[in-house]
């Protein structure tokens, strides 16, 4: 294992709340725990996925990694460094090395830009190059890079001019213009065509192992995250509640919440396309200006016990190879698991139900 | 990249095309911009707007005549203006003196008699002159004079400020006795009684006698330097120019002409600063947003709830009155116009990811500002721009004609205070107050509807199918 690139360590992003003048005068606040303590290690050249349903943080975990976000509590270091507080150079000097490719490609690029315009922005921004003639060259081989080619073809387009993978290639080649370390991925493939995906992710990965990129892949899409990421971290409302190998977490998961998580993934496979699972969960995601006390998924959780909202959070433990869960009865859970694994291969579709 | 901003303004340009209004404004505005180059070509009096104050640059124009047009819709003719010539000139000499003898035939035949009657005659050195006027019925009327001067000069002896008096000492007699007693020289008009029927009535009611009337000029030059550089005599008419003149002979034609450059330079600079700023401190409130829009938003509000018209009556009075420092004070206060339409619409450009993109690229927020932002709000700036254009302009006239404005400068408002100034409207004097009053409507209509026709084409709410 090579080492760590990008540690965070308790990053907290608490957002304030607009508060009434009566609230204003007793002094009450209330936050929005967006992101409420989140650890973890990033090693280079690894793809580290970060998967959750939406408002559970991992965009802002994302985003606060950007520095697009002041950090409220908690530590982020890179290469070594703390970049928690950085600002003036040292802020631009995290921004080269650290870049951010956007879910909306159709929203990410200035629609009045072109494409060479857009490639160009980073050069003028960090004066990156010496000379036109020098970035002109460095735009065409990035673009060859990330296969939009010819370049001079695209260079001249708007981005309404080009398809939504086009647009991904070329919000990808942006993020590559300043020779970064980091690549934090958002949802990069979640509104391309399924039929693009592979080939956007397929190209992501070529770069990853060319230039010795990290990636941090936020996405809600366990499918994608499993064939995509070395390590998947799953959040609930601004918590990571499991986190390891991208293999483990998905097919060995002990997490409540994650065993829910994979089951709602629909599979196109013949015979179960128009089944909806029954996916083991109950109620809503709780607004991230409450939390529930003790463990933070209680109560929509199906195993929860008393214990459970009794006591202190549980922290995330490693229970061997790397799989770290934060759950009380994730022992218990894993017997359970391993009697459902053999009874459901024994009944076939039990936890199945027939639509239509 | 200059193929697709080519391509955006031809779309434009074809959908302003479909929008009727606005072709006539374009229309308006393309006239508006050739009188402004042409002034020179279309202004007979090519230095109208450095001398409109100049009285001496007016002189040889009537005062208050009407624009030549009326005599098309009247059977009465009003006498146009004409300058003429001495037909004979005769020189004697007695002694060590000369004397020039001159004769100067008018043939009256307009239905009304004209302004005036001016002998403009440059002299050189010591010189006594007699000037007589004979009626076709034989009466005349004379003026003597000298001048003592040793230099060049230019003399002008008008019958109705020099000649009135004389006027009326030849007539009374003509006049029913106890109206000509009663009656005060000054208050006859001079010309109607020059031009009419020695008969009882000639004070109040002449009856017009066509003919020649000649006017002789004796000139003896007394010193040997003496002599007579040019003589001629001007007809001041009843009707004079495209648009008459005002009470201080100012041909009104080439006022308004004047006057189109100046309502043009104010209406487009004052609109074109407030605009700009405007935008660019919307754009600024809306991206900034928290405390800082908290801010800019008070201190909006504090500029919208000053009333306008007050403070640029007081700032008159404490500056001296500049075209200049008028614009300023438009600017001061028009910013605020296009500043809430532009914050809203840069509070949902804000929300779009290319903006946190370029922030995540490590753009400056001046850098987002104008080169993300501000060039989508272009379009919009141009529309308001052109909806702000009357509104400088008119207040500029307001200004003016509440008698605080740029004295120095032809604006239509100052010509429209010097109307009420002199009671142009009392006297029925329409020609000076209507021609300035259109081209401020016209123009303030030019740009409403070029306004209002980008108006229809960006804001997508505006679209009829």
């Amino acid at each position: 294992m090579s080492e760590p690139i990008l540690v965070a360590e308790n990053l907290t992003k608490w957002f304030p709340v607009k508060r009434l003048v009566s609230q204003v005068l007793r002094g009450e606040r209330t936050w929005v725990r967006a992101v409420d303590g989140v650890s973890f290690s990033i090693n280079k050249g690894e793809i580290f996925g970060l998967v959750g349903e939406s408002g559970c943080g991992k965009t802002t975990t994302g985003k606060l990694i950007m520095k697009l976000l002041e950090i409220t509590d908690g530590h982020l270091h890179l290469n070594g460094e703390d970049v928690t507080h950085v600002r003036g150079r040292a802020l631009a000097k995290h921004r080269r090395s650290v870049q951010m490719i956007f879910q909306d490609p159709y929203s990410s690029m200035n629609p009045r830009f072109t494409i060479r315009d857009v490639l160009m922005e980073p050069l003028e921004i960090h004066k990156v190059g010496k000379d036109m003639k020098e970035r002109n060259a460095w735009v065409s081989e990035i673009l060859n890079e990330v296969k939009l080619s010819p370049p001079e073809e695209f260079l001249v387009r708007h981005p309404h001019m080009l398809s939504g993978g086009q647009r991904q290639r070329a919000a990808t080649a942006r993020t590559l213009m300043l020779n970064p370390s980091v690549i934090v991925a958002d949802e990069p493939v979640s509104m391309i065509d399924l039929s693009t995906r592979a080939e956007i992710l397929h190209m992501m990965r070529q770069l990853q192992r060319e230039l010795g990129l990290t990636y941090i892949y936020i996405t809600h899409d366990l499918s994608t995250a499993r064939y995509f990421a070395d390590r998947l971290a799953v959040m609930y409302l601004g918590k990571i509640i499991e986190m390891g190998p991208a293999g483990t977490v998905i097919d060995r998961c002990l997490h409540p919440y994650t065993q829910a998580l994979i089951g709602a993934v629909c599979e196109p496979v013949s015979g179960k396309v128009n089944q909806i699972k029954d996916v083991p969960i109950k109620g809503e995601i709780p607004a991230a200006t409450n939390i529930p006390p003790g463990c933070r998924f209680h109560p929509r959780c199906l195993y929860a016990v008393n214990e459970c909202w009794e006591n202190v959070e549980p922290k995330l433990v490693d229970i061997g190879g790397g799989h770290m869960v934060a759950c009380r009865r994730h022992e218990e859970i894993e017997r359970i698991g391993a009697a459902a694994r053999t009874s459901e291969a024994s009944l076939g579709l039990r936890r199945s139900t027939r639509i239509s | 990249m200059k193929g697709a901003r080519f391509d955006q303004l031809r779309t434009f340009w074809g959908e302003f095309r479909r929008v009727k209004f606005g072709l006539v404004g374009i229309g308006l505005l393309v006239v508006f911009a050739l009188i402004v180059l042409l002034a020179p070509l279309l202004s007979p009096f090519t230095q109208a707007d450095q001398r409109w104050r100049d009285m001496t640059y007016w002189l040889d124009s009537p005062r208050e005549a009407r624009p030549m047009w009326v005599n098309w819709f009247t059977s009465k003719k009003y006498a146009t203006t004409e300058t003429i010539a001495a037909a004979s000139t005769i020189e004697t000499v007695t002694g060590s003196m000369r004397i020039l003898e001159m004769e100067f035939p008018y043939q009256y035949t307009a239905g009304r008699p004209p302004n005036d009657l001016v002998l403009k005659m440059g002299i050189t050195g010591r010189t006594s002159y007699e000037l007589l006027i004979q009626r076709p019925d034989g009466k005349q009327m004379s003026y003597r004079g000298s001048t003592v001067v040793d230099g060049a000069q230019v003399l002008r002896l008008s019958v109705v400020e020099t000649l009135a008096s004389r006027v009326y000492a030849v007539l009374a007699p003509s006049e029913d006795p106890k109206f000509a007693a009663s009656k005060d020289p000054q208050q006859i008009d001079p010309m109607g009684a020059m031009f009419g029927k020695a008969q009882p009535g000639i004070f109040t009611t002449p009856e017009n006698v066509k003919g020649t009337y000649t006017v002789k000029l004796k000139l003896a030059l007394i010193s040997p330097e003496s002599k007579l550089d040019s003589a001629v005599i001007n007809i001041m008419g009843g009707v004079s120019g495209l648009l008459g003149t005002d009470g201080a002979k100012r041909d009104l034609w080439s006022g308004v002409i004047a006057g189109t450059k100046w309502a043009l330079l104010l209406g487009l600079l004052t609109s074109l600063i407030s605009v700009v700023v405007g935008v660019v401190y919307g754009v600024a409130s809306g991206y900034f947003g928290g405390w800082i829009d908290a801010l800019m938003n008070r201190i909006y509000e504090v500029f919208t709830s000053i009333p306008l018209l007050p403070i640029l009556i007081v700032m008159s009075a404490v500056f001296k009155p500049s075209i200049w420092i008028m614009i300023l004070i438009m600017c001061v206060f028009f910013w605020t116009g296009p500043v809430k339409t532009v914050r809203s619409i840069a509070l949902q450009i804000k929300e779009n990811a290319y903006i946190e993109a370029a922030r995540g690229l490590g753009a400056s927020h001046g850098r987002i500002l104008f080169r993300h932002m501000v060039p989508q709000l272009v379009p919009f700036a141009f529309a308001s721009m052109a909806l702000s254009v009357p509104g400088a302009i008119v207040f500029e006239a307001t200004i003016s004609l509440i008698g605080l404005g740029d004295a120095t400068v032809v604006t239509w408002g100052q010509i429209l205070r010097d109307a009420f100034g002199s009671g142009a409207v009392l006297k029925g004097v329409w020609w000076w107050v209507v021609p300035p009053g259109i081209a401020i409507a016209v123009m303030g209509m030019t740009f409403a509807f070029i306004g209002f026709a980008m108006d229809t084409i960006l804001n997508p709410k505006l679209k009829t199918r």
